[in-house]
């Protein structure tokens, strides 16, 4: 049997419930592709504001668009729209989730 | 029963708040700025039930934690006394998120009204609310509304009735934490409660508990509440150890899951989730190519819109201010008080007259922002332009704003009202008098040609403008360097979807800016137009060097002899009698304050390559920079003059050599615009010290970079 690749490109493996095994940072997540928090790292600034948002652990969100020029990432996370820098959103931690229901 | 009540309105950012302000108070609001920060403050005023109703517009915030100024705002306005009801306004079209901020007002026991906003949205969506459970839930009543239709008002006011008439009944909300969070702040309560103090007894225990909990600055930094500071890190540890529970988030997390449940019982979904228009609207308007181009061409409509289109509204206004002041002309007459006269007409009126006309610019340029504000485009704006901005030390925010600085400081400084963060606000109000004004512009249309061959005159242009770009970026840096250091807030903005913005709501934006500009011009402007006015007539000089009034007569006398059908003559003549009145003029200016200041400042202005002539022009330039120009033509006697007064160029140049010249424009693009422009600084950075800081480092820089460039040219022997 060929391995099966995750789908979602973050070039982890799939393990056997169909997760993507591999946890990343928000700021690599593609376009288009959702995931779900896995953890805002301690370390990272302005935790609590990004917590007020709904950015915590569990909260499923979709990467919508990359600003021109870098930068500027924008999410959606609890049915809004938010941009935040990537060097914010190197610090959370998240899980991709399959593609395509 | 009191006969006048305090309505808090509270909401997340885009929930439509300014709407249902709008729809509550309308007209009758009053625009301010909270002591210290530069935050917005509004109140508003209605009647209800025969109550007079005060209601302040608290800024948009998700939360009630401090993480930034706004939110500071709402925590202080909150836990002072005299708020005697909560107004919040909630998006219903996403209540997990717009109910975070409910689910912190609801602890602090304030009796409390939702309005569940954009109703209309969550229909669409499919949302359908079990009003009672949730009213039961918050403790506090709810109605539905569309605030932009203004839907839902009526049920509104006769709720807010209601809950004014029984505010000492209401009712409290079921929120609970988890047991092991709620312990923590049981233990905490308790000993918030012994401490007994009085100045809080209208907010319950609890609200402090929890947020001394969560380490919330704005509650850690009360001083009362130091003595239990020791109990709150114990049961922060307790929590971490025990329940490996994290400090700071663990709150926002069980508000969350909270209102996850809440919404499971209480909010169904039906239908389907239609794919938004505003989605597809955003797929070209932030698209990676496109998304600039588009920026560009939307900045460059609104610029036409402001400039263009308001033109014709200037004409009228310019003309009936030269109508009015003939019209008080004819009717005083010149041997009645000829100072007040003519203090009257050519101080007063061609002084505020001078500024009113920028009137249609500013209606015109805050009705264009007002629509991309509330529309949603503005953020899509900033979200496209922070990558470039950012490598300047800037946001995105600040591109407009510096843009319009090209036109007139003033309505930009007016206009970094849409950038969010407090230090790049500050930040891009102190760099904007360095982006070149079209005031300026005169100046150098003056001086280019006077001193520059043709070919070098729009290569000299393009360098004076970059050079105040460029100090400008050099400023931003090192004010983020020094005065603003540290890491700024972290950056999070919301992208709203797009709306259709109301006419109403359009009006009432552009006549907030107005009325401001009104005020201004009704207060400082008019007495920096009065003082100049003295300064440059007074004292009034009697004896003169030469008789100047006989050269006159002379003159008149030939020219009347002189047949109209000589034409050369008759022009000779009349230039003649020009040049013996701007010489009259010229004697009369420097007998006055101004012209003596000229004098007294000399020696000060002297190092940089200016005389006295130039100082002077200087002093007259502080009302609005143009004057420099139509001084300078006093002086040297060449009577009215414009930047296109060729006499006027020949004069400068035998008088001055090049890098002078040079220097007076690198001086005019420096020092600070005009006086408006210190007056809007210190009303939009709310404080005296900043804007005088803001003068006088203005006018170092100016100083000494031409002190230096004159100082380097003279001794390279460049342009001398």
């Amino acid at each position: 049997m060929t391995e099966k690749k995750c789908s979602c490109c973050c070039g982890g493996k799939k393990t056997e419930n169909g997760k993507c095994a591999k946890e990343v940072s928000l700021a690599e997540l593609p376009v288009g592709a959702t995931a779900r928090i896995v953890k805002v790292m301690p370390k990272a600034r302005g935790r609590k504001k990004l917590a007020d948002v709904g950015l915590v652990a569990g909260t499923e969100l979709l990467m919508e668009a990359h600003a021109p020029f870098g930068g500027l990432i924008r999410v959606r996370v609890l049915e809004t729209s938010m941009a935040l820098h990537s060097e914010e959103a190197a610090n959370i931690v998240i899980q991709p989730e399959e593609k395509g229901e | 029963m009191k006969s006048r009540y305090r309505i808090a309105l509270a909401g997340n950012p885009n929930c439509g708040k300014t709407c249902i302000f709008n729809a509550l108070t309308g007209a009758r609001q009053h625009v301010g700025n909270y002591p210290g920060v530069t935050v917005e403050s509004k109140h508003g005023f209605f009647e209800l039930n025969g109550y007079e109703i005060e209601l302040i517009d608290l800024p948009g915030v998700y939360s009630l934690s401090s993480s930034s100024p706004e939110e500071e705002v709402v925590f202080q306005e909150l836990t002072k006394p005299g708020i005697d009801l909560i107004l919040n306004v909630v998006d219903s079209s996403i209540p997990r998120r717009s109910l975070y901020l409910t689910t912190q007002l609801a602890e602090l026991h304030i009796p409390m009204v939702l309005a569940f906003n954009m109703a209309d949205d969550a229909r669409k969506k499919g949302l359908k609310f079990d009003i009672a459970k949730l009213e039961k839930y918050f403790g506090s009543p709810i109605v539905q509304t569309v605030g932009c239709k203004a839907d839902g008002i009526k049920p509104l006011l006769k709720t807010l009735g209601t809950a004014l008439e029984n505010l000492e009944t209401h009712g409290v909300p079921m929120l609970s934490y988890g047991a092991d969070i709620d312990d923590a702040i049981n233990a905490i309560s308790e000993k918030i409660d012994a401490l007994d103090l009085t100045q809080y007894k209208h907010i319950p225990a609890r609200f402090f508990a929890i947020k001394l909990l969560e380490h919330d600055t704005a509650a850690m930094q009360l001083k009362e509440f130091e003595p239990v500071h020791s109990e709150v890190e114990e049961q922060i540890c307790h929590l971490l150890d025990k329940h490996a529970i994290e400090a700071d988030t663990f709150m926002a997390d069980r508000r969350y899951a909270m209102l996850s449940g809440a919404c499971r019982d209480t909010i169904t979904m039906t239908g389907e989730r239609r794919r938004e228009i505003s989605d597809k609207i955003d797929m070209v308007m932030t698209n990676k190519y496109l998304g600039l181009p588009l920026f560009f061409l939307i900045i460059y409509l609104t610029f036409y819109f402001t400039f263009i289109c308001a033109d014709p509204l200037m004409g009228y206004i310019e003309e009936f201010f030269g109508w009015l002041g003939e019209c008080v002309c004819r009717v005083w007459s010149p041997e009645t008080l000829p100072y007040l006269r003519s203090m009257v007409t050519d101080g007063i009126i061609g002084g505020v007259g001078g500024v009113l006309v920028f009137l249609p610019n500013i209606l015109f340029l805050f009705f264009a922002i007002a629509i991309l504000e509330e529309s949603g485009y503005m953020s899509r704006a900033a979200f496209v332009m922070d990558g470039i901005m950012r490598k300047f030390g800037l946001q995105g925010r600040s591109f407009v704003p510096l843009v319009l600085g090209f036109g007139c400081t003033v309505p930009a400084i007016m206009a970094t009202r849409v950038i969010e963060s407090e230090r790049d606000r500050k930040v891009t109000i102190m760099v904007l008098p360095l982006f070149s004004c079209s005031a300026r512009l005169p100046i150098y249309a003056l001086i280019i040609p006077a001193f520059f061959p043709l070919k070098y005159q729009a290569t000299m242009m393009w360098v004076i403008y970059v050079i105040g770009v460029a100090v400008a970026l050099i400023g931003v840096r090192i004010m983020k360097n020094t005065l603003f250091k540290g890491e700024g807030e972290v950056y999070l903005m919301e992208l709203p979807p797009y709306r259709m913005p109301t006419l109403k709501s359009l009006l009432l934006h552009m006549w907030d800016r107005g009325r401001m500009y009104l005020q201004k011009a009704g207060t400082i402007i008019l007495a920096t137009s009065i003082i100049l006015y003295i300064c440059n007539t007074l004292p009034e000089k009697q004896v003169f060097s030469q008789d100047y009034d006989k050269m006159a007569s002379a003159i008149s006398a030939k020219l009347e002899s002189t047949p109209e059908s000589n034409k050369a003559a008759v022009e000779k003549l009349e230039e003649e009698l020009a040049v013996v009145e701007n010489a009259k003029q010229a004697e009369m200016l420097e007998y006055t304050i101004s012209g003596r200041i000229g004098h007294l400042a000399e020696p000060l202005f002297r190092p940089i390559g200016f005389d006295w002539k130039l100082a002077t022009a200087s002093i007259g330039a502080l009302a609005a920079k143009e004057v420099f120009v139509s001084q300078l033509g006093i002086l040297f006697a060449e009577g009215e003059t414009d930047e296109e007064s060729v006499p006027l160029r020949e004069q400068l140049a035998k008088n001055y050599t090049r890098l002078q010249g040079f220097c007076i424009m690198l001086f005019c693009l420096l020092s600070i615009p005009c006086l408006a422009t210190l007056a809007i600084i210190r009303r939009e950075l709310n404080s005296t010290k900043l804007a005088l800081a803001e003068a006088a480092g203005l006018f170092v820089l100016a100083y000494v970079t031409t002190l230096i460039v004159y100082q380097l040219g003279m001794l390279l022997g460049i342009g001398v």
